[in-house]
């Protein structure tokens, strides 16, 4: 998605994207990214939180008003949870067994091929 | 929905507390799974910029996803499901932001232990663009959304899939477009 915003962009549209990979879009570098700390899949605001998405649509809209320049990112002053424990969890090795990294790496495999096959279907 | 509490801007936070390093912990993750050739992500130091020309609430605005409309026969695709790459698409398609479709991310990594997906506008606002219209905030819509494929390689997505997108939303007549990944 951070490619599509450089090439719009690039083109005389300009763009804003909404997140929650920070890292991922600023590696990329995009004009502007509305972040919000949550955990991947809501970019577009807390589920079944009306006022969330209204704001984080707002934020982004401003976003887009008002950057001053390229690489502008704003980050999403509502919180996911009071607590941030969450953030340790997404792929964390701590936890995973050996046996419990070898079956993942085979579901991984298994997930690929897939996906192989369903990109062959569409070309 | 949950903000900073009155006085809790006073405090310092917990030395974690901050945006998930997403690259650093996919690298780890699929070293220790034993892969030796890690993904590399798309890096630029060049960034373009286009200001807005005109103002947001005469504005037609683009919107550009990478939610999947529902394939049937591609297994379980709904709130919860587990990753589901037969549910993954690689054509840029279009779709009516007067009817869409349901839209489900069942083909992506996201966050399956702390969210569910149970609800589309947390990643796929056309409700909120559609209120924000109503309340004349943006101009309007354009006629049609466009669903940009996840998981190509950073060639192919620039060779194809975005001078395409840029082609569909020059024929709308956006004047400035929201993208949003899932």
């Amino acid at each position: 998605m951070s490619l599509a915003a450089r090439h719009l962009e690039a083109h005389g549209i300009p763009t804003v994207i909404m997140g929650c990979a920070k890292d991922i879009v600023e590696h990329c570098g995009v004009p502007r990214l509305l972040f919000s700390d949550f955990p991947l899949g809501n970019s577009a605001g807390r589920p079944f939180d009306v006022e969330s998405q209204a704001l984080t649509l707002e934020l982004a809209l401003r976003l887009l008003e008002s950057a001053p320049a390229a690489r502008t990112t704003v980050q999403s002053p509502i919180r996911w949870s009071s607590d941030p424990s969450w953030k340790r969890d997404y792929l964390d090795l701590t936890t995973l067994s050996p046996e419990t990294l070898a079956e993942r790496r085979r579901e991984f495999d298994e997930v690929k091929a897939v996906a192989r096959t369903r990109r062959a279907e569409s070309s | 929905m949950s903000t900073a509490k009155p006085g809790a801007a006073a405090g310092p936070a917990p030395v974690d507390d901050v945006p998930i390093p997403y690259m650093q912990r996919t690298r780890d993750y699929y070293v220790a799974l034993g892969y030796d050739d890690p993904y590399r992500w798309a890096h630029f130091v060049e960034v373009p910029f286009t200001p807005l020309r005109v103002p947001l609430r005469q504005a037609r605005l683009g919107f550009v996803t990478t939610a999947a409309p529902y394939r049937p026969g591609a297994g379980d695709q709904g709130p919860g499901a587990p990753y589901n790459a037969a549910a993954k698409f690689y054509q840029l398609y279009s779709a009516s932001t007067a009817s869409a479709p349901e839209l489900f991310i069942s083909h992506v990594g996201y966050d399956r232990r702390h969210t569910s997906a149970a609800d589309p506008n947390a990643y796929f606002p056309l409700r909120q663009l559609r209120d924000a219209v109503a309340a004349g905030r943006v101009g309007g819509l354009a006629s049609r959304f466009h669903g940009l494929p996840t998981n190509r390689s950073h060639r192919t997505t620039l060779e194809a899939d975005v001078p395409e997108l840029l082609r569909r939303c020059q024929e709308d007549g956006v004047e400035a477009a929201l993208l949003v990944p899932s």
